[in-house]
């Protein structure tokens, strides 16, 4: 078990910087979740970490080590690749085996190791198949036993996910979670899942075009992003943005759209835009805070609804209101149709409030 | 249109012309070997004749043939040893870095004409007493089996995934343990065809040993060379020879025909 600590990494492929500079700490015993949309650079960070790729400047340290010069074998880390990566030459057995061979271990250890983890894994029956007779899940599960027989210092996991069908995912998800609190060692996940990284992760590390956008809990993530990016990023489907004006009335402010209507702002925002002193500014309310209107709803909208997609449980309505497209979380309700007029209340508690043009909070 | 039928008729008659053209001085051969030396290089051929040994007789009275034989042996198995022991890593590096250029400087050094070599390296090897010595032989014989073990190797090391080498340096592999442990097993078949064909195309090699070797270490296909004379050829002899050395490519290459052929449809159909 260690900590990780990236000071001032730099990573550059050729000419092109994928990384400018970033510094980041992972606690010891933490599950971070990497996420970030296709090279934003989330996989190279962990490759680094791994010591599969070098860095252009700064400092990898490990628990106390620093690592920069030392390669992945030595470095004490297991690591699930996106595609398992599993020895194909070799058994189940084999392929959990074989890094403890490589360390000298004892055999009865390693049988040890090997069975225990299989258990846990449910993998006892398949420990003398290769792997080519396996399930993508099978194979993922081996992958992920091959990593534990390591009682490795640090647990990497490469979009381990990204190969199974929909419902494999959800239960492997379960898997991993549970493996993490029965572990309790210092696992990076990299995903560009949301739903991944909300529901297995410590703390999540948004990433985007190499630099860090927020580092935080799920829950910190969610309900307080730091930005425009982090905020259309988490959550499904994503945030709405509204370009408004921000306009002083009385004590507080109000949002103006585009069309006209004012949308008061919570009195625990006034504080923040007093202080960039906002007048362009983007509003975001998610699809669960623009819903079917109800007494309690200070704001409300009429809308008509383009498109309807019924999940069962939810029922997402999308419409157009002053120029843009935006989407409501409705009741579950199988018979609304596309077409029909709506009122849709505005939860404006819990609104955010974003810069015009650096899409900073503002809170 | 053309209609299938006729285009399989077409393809048929192509099999057949090419056939022929390939076949035809392999029979010549074979039956030249078999025939009594006046009829050897009677025109029209003749195809009806009383098959005889005297050629093979003549062969191995007038020449030290086992010894050649040995000599041939010695040569294609070193330069295919050497071949493989550096042409293995070689390959495995210059596809993992996915650095092109020590795999096109063989292949250079390969399409250059063999007799460019040859004055060089006959000093070369004279300077270090080697003239004559199978050392001098197997070492430029390495020069052909080295880009064939290279070339063949490469496609099959690409087909490796990437993942799993990085997944055995994670697990604790060096760089030459990942190779040992990982990448050759998983080659083994692209290894079988390489061996083999650096293996015949030693085996079949001429023009260095004819310079660099003497009497005691000549080669097979060098020595069949003195049938040749200023004043007479002795054909008969000759063909001889060419058929007992043409014998063990021709085996070697049936015994692992279905590899050789999967072998080399790697590089066509990755994966």
């Amino acid at each position: 078990m260690a900590s990780i600590r990236l000071r001032k990494v730099v990573k550059k492929f050729g000419e092109h910087v994928v990384i400018p500079e970033m510094s980041l700490e992972i606690p010891d015993r933490e599950f971070a979740v990497f996420v970030g949309p296709s090279g934003c650079g989330k996989s190279t960070l962990l490759r680094i970490i791994a010591g599969l790729e070098g860095v252009d400047g700064g400092d990898v340290i490990i628990g106390e080590d620093r690592v920069n010069d030392r390669p992945a074998a030595q470095r004490d880390i297991a690591m699930v690749f996106q595609d398992y990566a599993l020895y194909p030459h070799m058994t189940v057995y084999k392929n959990m085996a074989f890094a403890l061979e490589m360390r000298n271990m004892h055999r009865a250890e390693i049988d040890r190791r090997v069975r225990d983890a299989a258990r846990m894994l449910r993998l006892e029956t398949l420990l003398d198949r290769k792997p080519k007779a396996l399930s993508g899940g099978q194979r993922q599960r081996v992958a992920m036993g091959r990593a534990i027989v390591r009682e490795p210092r640090v647990f990497l996991f490469d979009e381990p996910l990204s190969n199974l069908d929909a419902k494999l995912r959800g239960e492997v998800r379960t898997e991993i979670k549970r493996l993490s609190q029965q572990l309790r060692t210092t696992m990076i996940f990299v995903t560009h899942d949301q739903v991944e990284a909300m529901t297995l992760a410590d703390r999540i590390v948004v990433l985007n075009g190499g630099r860090i956008q927020q580092v935080g809990t799920p829950e910190e993530v969610y309900n307080h992003p730091a930005n425009r990016f982090v905020a259309g990023f988490i959550g499904a489907p994503a945030m709405n943005f509204f370009p408004v004006n921000v306009e002083a009335e009385g004590s507080g402010f109000t949002a103006v759209l585009r069309d006209g209507t004012r949308l008061r702002l919570p009195i625990s925002q006034t504080e923040g835009i007093r202080a960039v002193n906002a007048r362009d500014a983007v509003l975001g309310l998610r699809p669960e805070n623009v819903t079917t209107r109800e007494f309690t709803h200070s704001a409300s909208v009429r809308a008509r609804l383009d498109v309807v997609e019924t999940l069962g449980s939810d029922t997402f309505g999308y419409f157009g209101l002053a120029g843009g497209q935006y989407v409501a979380r409705l009741k579950a309700d199988f018979g609304i149709r596309p077409g029909s007029e709506v009122e849709l209340g505005l939860d404006m508690s819990a609104a955010h409030l974003f810069t015009d043009d650096d899409g900073h909070a503002i809170q | 249109m053309v209609s299938a039928t006729a285009l399989r008729r077409l393809g048929g008659l192509q099999l057949a012309l090419v056939s022929l053209v390939i076949l035809a001085p392999v029979a010549w051969m074979v039956l030249s070997s078999f025939k009594p030396s006046a009829e050897v290089t009677a025109y029209p051929p003749t195809l009806w004749f009383t098959p005889t040994l005297d050629n093979y007789r003549q062969l191995f009275s007038s020449t030290p043939f086992a010894r050649y034989t040995l000599n041939s042996l010695v040569v294609a198995a070193g330069s295919t040893l050497i071949g493989l022991g550096f042409g293995v890593p070689a390959a495995f590096a210059v596809s993992w870095r996915r650095m092109m250029w020590p795999a096109l400087v063989t292949l250079a050094a390969r399409m250059a004409p063999g007799t460019l070599y040859l004055l060089p390296w006959y000093l070369m090897f004279r300077w270090l007493g080697l003239i004559g010595s199978y050392w001098a032989l197997i070492l430029t014989h390495a020069a052909i089996t080295l880009p064939i073990v290279i070339w063949v190797l490469l496609p099959f090391f690409d087909a490796v995934p990437h993942s799993v080498l990085e997944s055995a340096q994670v697990d604790g592999c060096s760089v030459p343990r990942t190779l040992w442990r990982i990448a050759l097993p998983l080659v083994v078949p692209g290894l079988v065809v390489s061996a083999i064909l650096a293996f015949i195309f030693s085996w079949n090699y001429f023009l260095f040993a004819l310079v660099l070797s003497n009497s005691d270490t000549k080669t097979l296909i060098a020595a069949s060379f003195n049938f040749i004379g200023e004043g007479a050829t002795y054909w008969g002899a000759l063909m001889a020879a060419a058929t007992l050395i043409a014998l063990p490519p021709l085996l070697l290459a049936f015994a692992v025909q279905r590899r050789l052929v999967a072998g080399l449809a790697v590089g066509a159909v990755k994966g």
